[in-house]
């Protein structure tokens, strides 16, 4: 099938139908596996980890190994913590903003709203699975990324793989498994590190 | 008159110059010309990928994963500053002239590439100039003395068992940066400790994840390239 690039406008009664399979989405938790490929690494690096998300935008993004990390949103307020010295420690960078940003995507995409956030372009492609493209228009994502490709399991409509393409010699790769879908998951979880 | 005074004696305070450390020359061990300086510098290509935490003006504020591609026979470094989750914030290279192929806020400013090139290079390559001195610091540490070009000096100091030190200095004395390398005997860049003293102080403690020699892979790029 022909992928067609329209202002996702057009494309309302698709995002229409994602969001209406969505809605009954109540809750993802995952196994994740990144895969992080740049020119200047020979081999791409390769993190492990879970993931929670819960209706409408609390998540868990947990790093296992190589390195410990975590990050967790709630009530739109988004904190990361690293592992130092055995202890998880409050990570206050910058860069838990631009991290925010992208995964705060995820939860949207979670429940099927592709079309929510107007920095992307949105653009649809039907198939066994569903594969969506998001481009940056003009604003915080141009030039932090260059294009976001979601593929989307075709009955459930949960996310299956995210590649995330910084430039030509950066791309990440996140594939889900063991997904588990509307299995209660602790609220605790969104809030708490442990 | 009193206002101008006081100008005139702060800009003295914080300009005037310190001394050195004083190395104390010690004679060679038995059949040696002189003191061999300790050199924790890589002698053969390698990527380096350490788990960096960075604080700003001694407050913790995060962790980023940092990958570098050292040369010491030409002296290039290749550089790389990505999130955990593996959002890269800023890559560069110095070979043949500095490059910065990508930079986000707070990182995008021609200062931060040139200093963090410049402190991948003190880490890792051996000093550029002349050993000025070669003995003992006071608590008996072996050290070795640089002189740059600029003027800069740089001490390579052994002290056991706490590790090696290297101190950069300003032509007038003052301390610029002080590194830390305490990683166990065959894998001294295990564990690098980096303080920084600029307008805005800030230290790096770096942890290293893995190091791959470089030789094996360019051997093959060669095969590759050659069927």
């Amino acid at each position: 099938m022909l992928a067609v690039l329209l202002p996702y406008g057009a494309w309302g009664d698709d995002f229409a139908r994602v969001r209406r399979d969505a809605a009954e989405l109540k809750t993802v938790q995952a196994r994740f596996v990144q895969k992080k490929q740049m020119k200047i690494l020979a081999k791409p690096r390769v993190a492990e980890g879970r993931f929670f998300y819960a209706a409408p935008d609390s998540f868990r993004w947990e790093y296992l190994k190589p390195l410990k990390a975590i990050i967790i949103s709630s009530r739109g307020e988004t904190r990361r913590y690293i592992m130092s010295g055995g202890n998880m420690i409050e990570d206050k960078s910058g860069s838990v903003q631009a991290m925010r940003l992208v995964l705060s995507e995820i939860a949207n995409w979670m429940s099927g709203r592709f079309d929510r956030n107007p920095s992307f372009k949105a653009v649809f492609k039907e198939g066994k699975d569903t594969l969506i493209t998001l481009i940056p228009v003009e604003g915080n994502m141009a030039g932090m990324i260059a294009r976001i490709e979601i593929s989307v399991a075709g009955k459930s409509m949960a996310v299956k793989s995210v590649r995330i393409i910084e430039s030509e010699d950066s791309l990440t790769m996140i594939d889900f498994s063991n997904v588990e879908l509307n299995k209660s998951i602790n609220e605790s979880l969104f809030q708490d590190v442990e | 008159m009193k206002g101008i005074s006081l100008l005139l004696l702060t800009a003295l305070i914080f300009t005037s110059c310190r001394s050195l450390p004083v190395i104390n020359p010690v004679l060679p061990p038995a059949g040696m010309k002189e003191v061999v300086c300790p050199a924790p510098f890589l002698k053969e290509s390698v990527r380096l990928i350490h788990a960096i935490e960075f604080r700003l003006a001694g407050e913790n504020r995060g962790a980023v994963i940092g990958i570098t591609v050292a040369d010491p026979a030409t002296r290039s470094v290749s550089c790389a500053i990505m999130t955990v989750e593996g959002l890269v914030l800023f890559e560069a290279e110095s070979f043949p002239s500095l490059k910065v192929k990508r930079a986000l806020a707070p990182f995008n400013t021609e200062d931060f590439a040139r200093n963090m090139i410049n402190d991948i290079r003190l880490i890792f390559f051996t000093p550029e100039g002349d050993i000025q001195e070669r003995g003992t610091l006071s608590d008996g540490a072996h050290t070795c003395r640089w002189r740059e070009k600029g003027g800069a000096r740089i001490d390579v100091v052994a002290r056991q068992p706490a590790g090696i030190e290297i101190n950069k200095y300003k032509e007038c004395g003052y301390r610029q940066r002080r590194i830390r390398l305490n990683g166990p005997e065959g894998n001294i860049y295990q564990r690098i400790e980096l303080a920084a003293e600029e307008t805005f102080n800030y230290s790096l403690l770096m942890t290293l994840i893995e190091a791959v020699p470089l030789a094996g892979e360019q051997n093959r790029e060669k095969t590759g390239n050659a069927k």
